[in-house]
């Protein structure tokens, strides 16, 4: 029943970029969902709108909505852009264009774990740090960012499965992803459900292996914390 | 956000790199599917082929121009053909009047006629005394469904199903005398399938545009008048030169260009 008839290899090359795009929009996510969470806890009020009105508004838009939007919208705005400057057709790469637009939405989310962990952190130790006579920086790195992983870590593992699976969705902007490659091999040997089961079975990986990382951060970050 | 998606936008672009092209029309990229067989398919090493396919090569051959295939989701088929990642479609796309909205087509490059299939050794014939009483499957609301209730609905019976598949599955539990739809998707969905084993074709193929519309063609944007043209003579001109033929029989054991235009 599970003859892929020399198809794995295709499927596989398609995981390979499945993970990529995965673990480089989830860089992406972290360094934006961190600016955010900073963002939306400082005393500055154009930043705290700015990250307001980011989050808002990408949690608010279903995903497949703002990939269509980033990557054909984008594409026409440049185009536009370039007819008016005389340019020549520039190509938004589909890799570059789905991994920031995943990144940029799970930004939003990460934005608001992060806050919550912050927020967790008791004032008391970062006041300790500042009484230390430590720069602001200096505080944030050595003391919150520390404490806080405890308390994201949960809610980024939960961001981070929903991300993993998100990545199917570049396949609409043309990119070979895993779910690309096993749907055109799926119907090119008139056996959808077998590739299919082997996509989904393929995504399990990730996730169960990405169980046992986040499982491992978690024990190494709780250190010193009793367990209730 | 506004700068935050402009900063998005130029870091992209830095990324991407400016990969430009000569905008005349010896550098065409053309858009297809990939899962579509036997007019597109994949091989197991990712590279594509198919009769779509086939059909793109001999055409930039004609026009001596350099062409690169772009495979595209379907879904974002159209789209992306207005967004300029490719300046042709040639993806079995069939010539409707929403579709024409959005983007201009060339002349149709196939049309694969309806043809009926009956149960093998019933001997039934497609004529009006022929059908008469039989139970005749189709697709709801399908330019089938169109066809039969109009030039044979007073004489046979007929059985409308939501899918294509659900008639094929009904014909082989012995309820269908015979079925009309697509020739290439019965012939590769149904006849040529375990399922199927007891059907064959009979009667002509019908390809009347007023019912079955004009066939597949290449989609191209609206403002690109010129590149219609160019598809338009090289389409011709492999017709001409034996070309199609020697695809078309590659593929399959009868003609899928179907009436000739005028």
């Amino acid at each position: 029943m599970f003859d892929l008839q020399g198809y794995g290899e295709l499927v596989l090359k398609g995981f390979g970029l499945t993970v990529a795009v995965a673990l480089l929009s989830l860089a992406i996510s972290t360094l934006l969902g961190m600016i955010g969470a900073v963002a939306k806890l400082s005393k500055s009020r154009v930043a705290r709108t700015i990250a307001g009105v980011y989050t808002t508004i990408i949690r608010g838009v279903p995903d497949l909505v703002l990939m269509l939007l980033i990557f054909f919208g984008g594409q026409m705005l440049v185009n536009d852009i370039g007819d008016w400057m005389g340019w020549e057709y520039i190509d938004i790469s589909p890799f570059i264009a789905g991994t920031l637009t995943i990144g940029f939405i799970f930004g939003a989310y990460m934005t608001e774990t992060f806050r919550g962990a912050i927020l967790a952190v008791p004032r008391g130790e970062i006041e300790a740090g500042h009484a230390y006579g430590m720069t602001g920086p200096q505080t944030f790195f050595r003391i919150t960012l520390p404490a806080m992983v405890r308390h994201a870590l949960p809610s980024f593992g939960n961001n981070w499965l929903v991300l993993a699976k998100t990545t199917a969705l570049v396949s609409v902007i043309g990119l070979h992803d895993m779910v690309y490659n096993a749907g055109a091999a799926g119907f090119t040997v008139k056996k959808p459900f077998t590739f299919y089961l082997l996509a989904a079975g393929l995504f399990l990986v990730i996730t169960a292996t990405s169980d046992i990382a986040l499982r491992w951060t978690n024990k190494r970050y709780s250190s010193g914390v009793r367990k209730a | 956000m506004r700068k935050l998606i402009a900063t998005l936008f130029v870091l992209a672009l830095a990324l991407a790199g400016g990969q430009a092209d000569a905008k005349e029309w010896k550098k065409i990229r053309i858009g297809v599917e990939g899962a579509y067989p036997p007019f597109s398919s994949i091989k197991p090493d990712g590279t594509l082929e198919g009769f779509d396919i086939d059909i793109a090569w001999a055409l930039c051959k004609q026009m001596g121009a350099e062409c690169d295939l772009v495979s595209q989701d379907w879904d974002g088929m159209i789209p992306a053909l207005l967004a300029r990642k490719y300046d042709a479609i040639i993806a079995s796309m069939s010539i409707t009047p929403e579709r024409k909205e959005k983007v201009a087509f060339t002349r149709k490059y196939y049309n694969t006629p309806a043809k009926f299939a009956r149960r093998k050794g019933s001997g039934i014939e497609i004529t009006a005394a022929g059908l008469k009483g039989k139970t005749v499957a189709v697709q709801r609301a399908t330019t089938h469904d169109n066809f039969i209730t109009a030039e044979f609905g007073d004489t046979v019976k007929i059985k409308r199903y939501a899918t294509q598949d659900e008639a094929y599955l009904d014909a082989a539990a012995g309820r269908i005398d015979v079925l009309l739809a697509d020739s290439m998707a019965m012939l590769d969905g149904f006849l040529n399938t375990d399922t199927g084993k007891d059907f064959e074709f009979v009667g002509p193929g019908y390809s009347d545009p007023k019912y079955f519309g004009e066939g597949a063609g290449i989609a191209i944007r609206k403002n690109n008048a010129d590149l219609v043209e160019q598809f338009n003579a090289a389409i011709d001109a492999i017709r001409a030169d034996g070309t199609y033929k020697k695809i078309n029989d590659k593929y399959f054991d009868f003609d899928v260009y179907g009436e000739p235009t005028s």
